[in-house]
């Protein structure tokens, strides 16, 4: 009778942790999903980069642009903040520079803007904005 | 149709407008000066796809991005 018992319960505290564990991998799917503001960033940036840096970005979560004033390679990575690097002539980062919308903007907004601003405006862009040492 | 796209924390906020419409150019243009004198940036882009930035209203643009003024981070 005890033994029974024991079976019993064994098996219901078998399927409640079995379905605990569903739960938690459904709440943290819910939690790590894109955000719909998020999406929509990414497709706006995404239809404002050109061809070359479209494949880039897919690539490697980066992208780069030229200075308008200077005609220096900076790279733009997938953050909302501290994400521009200055590139040396072998391409490799030697300066970041950190300057962003003055408004709590999604990732792709923010790079965007830091695009725009680098392609069009490359100075002013850079007179906001602080440096710092990439690592 | 035109649209002006301004990016805001909601991730951008789009406004379609007729361009043979008096009235909906109007409305675009002042809310085109409302947005760039509250220091947001106009950009359009050439036929080569290359981001312009712009000061004026421009009525033949098919779309207009805003974005807030830049500050160092």
């Amino acid at each position: 009778m005890f033994v029974t018992l024991l079976h019993v319960a064994d098996d219901q505290l078998r399927r409640l942790l079995a379905a605990c564990s569903r739960w938690a991998r459904a709440f943290r799917d819910w939690y790590q999903r894109p955000s719909t503001v998020e999406f929509r960033g990414r497709k706006l940036l995404r239809e404002w980069l050109s061809a070359e840096q479209l494949a880039q970005y897919d690539a490697h979560d980066y992208f780069e642009v030229t200075g308008c004033h200077t005609g220096k390679r900076y790279r733009i990575s997938h953050a909302g903040g501290a994400n521009v690097y200055e590139l040396d002539d072998a391409g490799r980062p030697h300066a970041g520079w950190c300057f962003v919308p003055n408004d709590h903007l999604v990732a792709g907004d923010v790079m965007l803007a830091q695009k725009i601003a680098l392609e069009t405006d490359e100075r002013s862009a850079l007179a906001v904005a602080n440096n710092f040492m990439p690592r | 149709m035109a649209t002006q796209i301004v990016m805001d924390r909601n991730g951008d906020t789009r406004h379609n407008f007729d361009v043979t419409d008096a009235k909906a150019m109007l409305k675009a243009e002042r809310r085109f000066k409302a947005l760039t004198g509250a220091g947001f940036t106009a950009a359009t882009r050439t036929a080569g796809e290359e981001p312009v930035v712009t000061r004026t209203f421009d009525p033949t643009a098919e779309e207009t991005l805003f974005f807030p003024r830049l500050v160092g981070g």
